[in-house]
């Protein structure tokens, strides 16, 4: 068991969240404004607006035109996915490292909290869901945990691969009874840290569906769905292995059969070389 | 020099430079064929077991699926000059979350896909990792056909 000042400490560490960033989060949370509104925010970043248009115009999307700026960024991809764009910037710099503690090399966990978030936003945007830039988000940041906790991880883990094997325990229980704290609890101070909504910091902490998770929430089953199918196909997949529970009975509230999961690895798995090209961009 | 199989993907070699490596299997397989007479090796990584998901999808990418990705790799191994007989045949990956016993065992039905298939076309398998929990990654070297296992967290393995 280790301090859990010391986890406090590691995450003021992470710089804060960007003004600007705050305000496109106000922007997407407010069911009044309009896309004007979120592009007249966005274009007095030059940074963020240079990084968001690098993004619009990778392979990832396809688009036959090239995007020149904010507005027409947001005519084309809609608002979603231009807040979704705002919060890759977001994450990118923490998530990017190698996390040598959950044996991931540079750029995997990345690669993998970038895919889950859209494979969360194309389930939630199939199944007509509303909030779709809270679940791109959620989907996008529920291990940024990882990035404060790897350093432990790598220390105790010995004590971890045994408890999971003599217990028949997950990878995350198994960090909460060697290390004190599991990397989905670091996540949401992490976005307490950052300010964001209630929802949010809830399925960044439930997001493995631990016990007595909420069954009614279908934010928290999307997030959880893009999860599962990420590392069944081994994208992001580190020490922890698949080491966690499987709910069926998530799928089944979201409506999703086997046909529809294989076709969304089948799909994602498709694209991952034009999903490496835009990791490049952000 | 390292030489990377990404997921739908595979790679064949005779050059004695070159080590094929694929990373992070999860539930999806990985299979290194070597024949040690010709010094001709490949490296396979597919997804899913059955290309009759989307028949378009195969057409585009075959190394996606066991039963259209398992023949590429053998053939183009063949037109290097291998010999079935003569292969030494690794399988690993097919890994499963914990409680997915029934629905959705993607892992567990890629594995039965390959061994159908194997069995099939009178394929000895000389070495397999395949299901539990973990996470896989294997190398092969064309030199001398060794190939290394690397599971979650540990060193790479000679196997």
């Amino acid at each position: 068991m280790i301090d859990i000042a010391s986890i406090i400490k590691e995450i003021d560490k992470l710089k804060p969240i960007p003004q600007v960033t705050q305000k496109v989060m106000a922007v997407a949370n407010d069911a009044k404004s309009s896309a004007a509104d979120l592009a007249d925010i966005i274009q007095y970043d030059p940074a963020l607006t240079a990084n968001i248009l690098k993004v619009c115009n990778s392979a990832f999307f396809g688009l036959a035109q090239r995007i020149d700026s904010i507005h027409q960024a947001v005519a084309y991809l809609g608002m979603d996915q231009v807040v979704g764009m705002a919060m890759l910037n977001l994450g990118s710099e923490t998530l990017k490292q190698a996390q040598k503690g959950y044996d991931l090399r540079e750029g995997e966990l990345w690669k993998y909290s970038v895919l889950s978030a859209f494979m969360a936003r194309e389930i939630a945007s199939n199944k007509n869901q509303k909030d779709k830039h809270l679940i791109f988000t959620a989907a996008l940041l529920k291990d940024i945990g990882k990035a404060v906790l790897s350093e432990y991880v790598g220390n105790y883990f010995d004590d971890i691969e045994k408890a999971i094997a003599d217990r028949d325990i997950t990878f995350r229980d198994a960090e909460k009874l060697i290390i004190g704290i599991d990397h989905a609890a670091v996540g949401a101070m992490v976005a307490e840290k950052w300010n964001f909504s209630g929802r949010m910091v809830d399925i960044i902490r439930n997001h493995h569906l631990g016990a007595g998770w909420p069954e009614d929430d279908i934010e928290l089953a999307t997030v959880y769905v893009a999860d599962t199918l990420c590392m069944i196909m081994g994208i992001g997949v580190g020490s922890d292995g698949l080491a966690y529970r499987f709910h069926p009975r998530v799928v089944q509230k979201l409506h999703l059969n086997d046909t529809d999961l294989q076709m969304l690895m089948a799909s994602f798995g498709e694209k991952l070389h034009e999903l490496d090209d835009l990791l490049t961009r952000v | 020099m390292n030489i990377i199989v990404g997921v739908s993907d595979m790679r064949v070699s005779n050059d004695p430079d070159s080590v094929l490596i694929t990373y992070s299997l999860g539930s999806c397989i990985g299979i290194s064929i070597y024949d040690p007479v010709v010094k001709v090796g490949g490296l396979l990584h597919f997804m899913l077991p059955d290309s009759r998901l989307d028949e378009g999808k195969a057409r585009k990418n075959p190394l996606m699926f066991a039963d259209t990705g398992v023949p590429a790799l053998f053939r183009s191994a063949y037109e290097l000059g291998a010999a079935k007989q003569r292969m030494r045949v690794i399988v690993v990956g097919g890994a499963q979350i914990l409680d997915q016993k029934g629905f959705f065992n993607i892992g567990k039905r890629n594995n039965m896909a390959v061994r159908k298939l194997f069995w099939k076309n009178k394929v000895m398998i000389d070495y397999e990792a395949v299901g539990g929990n973990v996470n896989r990654t294997i190398k092969l070297q064309i030199s001398n056909g060794e190939a290394w296992l690397k599971t979650s967290g540990q060193q790479f393995e000679k196997i």
